[in-house]
């Protein structure tokens, strides 16, 4: 008893060891820098970077109407995002997941292969293919669906259209990895008992398909909220999103590195906030799950 | 039977998100053998954007950063997610929670928030922005990716190996690097190739930590683009899509004769 535990210590100051370089290099660069960010959301502003004043004035400006409203707009096109990317994926992971082995393999590669362009390069190809004087426009032009070239691009369709396109593999990969899983004869038993085709989808394959679901909205929805380079590529200049505006206070004259801080900090404080409610949606699903099998018993 | 719209719906569906990711891709192949200064006018096949390209000093300078951080930051990351692996097959060491958390939380954290607290970070340590701070951060984002992926695929892992060879007389390091290793190759080699994959696609970390005179290709590209000297990028794309294509299918190879042996 006694040899064993001194083992079991000795293997965890080994794994303890083991684990130092990853653990000390993210608490450096990953975890520190958001200390960062908090101390310096209370300096005072200076065009270039700081003045090394305690002040409250960034967080006097955090709360105004302008940064509430990109506040709400990245919101909403995160939400927005994540739904077509669900419409978009579903149906598609679903295929790949009942696909024979072989067709599997190659329909996955179809997926992945886009991922291997650079992401800015594929944003710059949907300017070209939607600007005025594009591929596009000129097709329904050519076909006299059209008069006139519609604007396709610096507004809020092209950043939808376009994240969409971007985010969409992050949807399809955990849906497709967790409809594989499913017990497919459950399907086959409810269409058996004589439920429509429609009734088994909602009935058992969405639900069942519940923890794909999460993984893939979480992938998107929340990388999608601090949404920068798309917009500031294809959108309006008019109505920021939060990353943009973020960015631009870091990065153009006059900076207001307090003000992009105490944003920062407010992004990062809603996603932890929406970290928790998919937390606990997870821990519900799996609750009621149970309390279900119980009661059948 | 019964499924038969199901699946026509399926596959439409399928087709359509197929169609969707490889327009702007079969686009930009197109238009980089386009012989007009505009974009949207075809003018003939020309070679022209590709000689220009390879004359072009800031561009094949931006590629070979964007190699040298890729490489490294590959290795880097590689490093520490086996070691990170090999930690978190003992599943309850002081601080594994944390330390677990610590690897996850990185991966959703959407890149702005990682770029200005990075680019913070340095400034406060008074550090100059360029190749070593954008290596920094292409590791911190790249490790969260190997650790996990070389995690999970030790989870598999069949510890009756290790025993039998213990029994056999081996010592620890020879187990190491005879059995778990190998064993491990699969798993590191998907990793590395993850980290590199991130690492050359990486715009808005790099734009963030680089400051100025340094450029990466991704960065370099959305300078262009800002610019307008957009000519160029065409034929750029082009040679980059085909230098990931014959770099994936190598990689396959390289996969499948891993497997085998």
């Amino acid at each position: 008893m006694n040899n064993e535990q001194k083992h079991e210590k000795k293997k965890n100051i080994y794994s303890w060891i083991l684990s130092l370089p990853a653990m000390s290099w993210l608490i450096f660069f990953f975890l520190i820098p958001y200390i960062i960010i908090f101390i310096y959301s209370f300096y005072q502003a200076d065009i270039y970077d700081i003045k090394a004043i305690l002040t409250l004035d960034a967080y006097k400006n955090v709360f105004s109407p302008e940064y509430f409203r990109s506040f709400f707009i990245s919101f909403r096109l995160a939400l927005i995002t994540t739904f077509l990317c669900f419409l978009l994926g579903y149906p598609a992971a679903y295929l790949i997941a009942r696909s024979s082995e072989k067709i599997k393999n190659t329909l996955l590669v179809l997926i992945i292969i886009p991922f291997w362009t650079n992401f800015i390069i594929r944003i710059f190809s949907w300017r070209i293919f939607l600007s005025p004087e594009g591929i596009l426009n000129n097709a329904l032009i050519y076909f006299n669906l059209i008069d006139t070239p519609l604007m396709l691009i610096r507004n809020d369709f092209a950043v939808i259209l376009v994240m969409v396109y971007v985010y969409l593999p992050y949807m399809i990969l955990p849906l497709y990895s967790n409809i594989e899983k499913m017990d497919f004869t459950l399907l086959d038993a409810a269409m058996d008992l004589g439920a429509s085709p429609k009734k088994t989808f909602f009935k058992i394959t969405l639900p069942l398909s519940k923890d794909g679901i999460l993984a893939g909205s979480i992938l998107v929805f929340i990388p999608a909220l601090g949404a920068y380079i798309i917009p500031q590529l294809v959108g309006s200049q008019d109505s920021l999103y939060i990353g943009q505006i973020i960015t631009y206070k870091i990065k153009n004259i006059p900076r207001n590195w307090p003000l992009a801080s105490a944003l920062s900090l407010m992004l990062l404080i809603l996603i932890s906030a929406l970290m928790v409610l998919f937390y606990t949606l997870h821990i519900k699903f799996k609750e009621r799950m149970i309390v279900k099998d119980e009661d059948e018993k | 039977m019964k499924n038969k719209n199901a699946n026509i719906f399926t596959v439409t569906t399928f087709t359509f998100v197929i169609i969707f990711l490889y327009i702007p891709i079969l686009l930009l192949i197109v238009y980089s053998f386009n012989d007009s200064k505009i974009i949207s006018s075809w003018r003939g096949f020309t070679f022209k954007y590709y000689y220009l390209l390879l004359k072009n000093r800031e561009i094949i300078n931006a590629f070979k950063n964007t190699m040298i951080i890729g490489v490294l930051s590959t290795i880097a990351s590689t490093v520490l997610g086996v070691l990170s692996a090999l930690a978190l097959e003992n599943k309850r060491f002081f601080g594994t929670k944390f330390f677990k958390g610590l690897v996850f939380v990185p991966l959703i954290m959407p890149d702005i928030l990682m770029g200005v607290s990075l680019a913070l970070l340095f400034s406060f340590l008074k550090i100059r922005m360029g190749m070593f701070t954008v290596l920094i951060a292409h590791i911190t984002f790249c490790v969260s990716y190997t650790i996990i992926v070389i995690q999970s695929r030790l989870e598999g892992f069949d510890y009756h190996l290790e025993e039998a060879a213990m029994d056999l007389g081996a010592n620890k390091t020879q187990i190491f690097f005879k059995i778990k290793l190998p064993l491990m190759m699969p798993g590191i080699i998907a990793a590395a190739l993850l980290a590199f994959t991130l690492s050359i696609d990486d715009f808005v970390i790099t734009f963030f930590t680089s400051g100025r005179g340094f450029n990466t290709l991704p960065v370099y590209v959305e300078g262009a683009i800002r610019r307008g000297t957009i000519t160029t990028i065409n034929a750029l794309s082009t040679l980059m899509i085909g230098l990931t294509l014959m770099f994936a299918t190598i990689t396959k190879r390289i996969r499948k004769y891993l497997i085998a042996v």
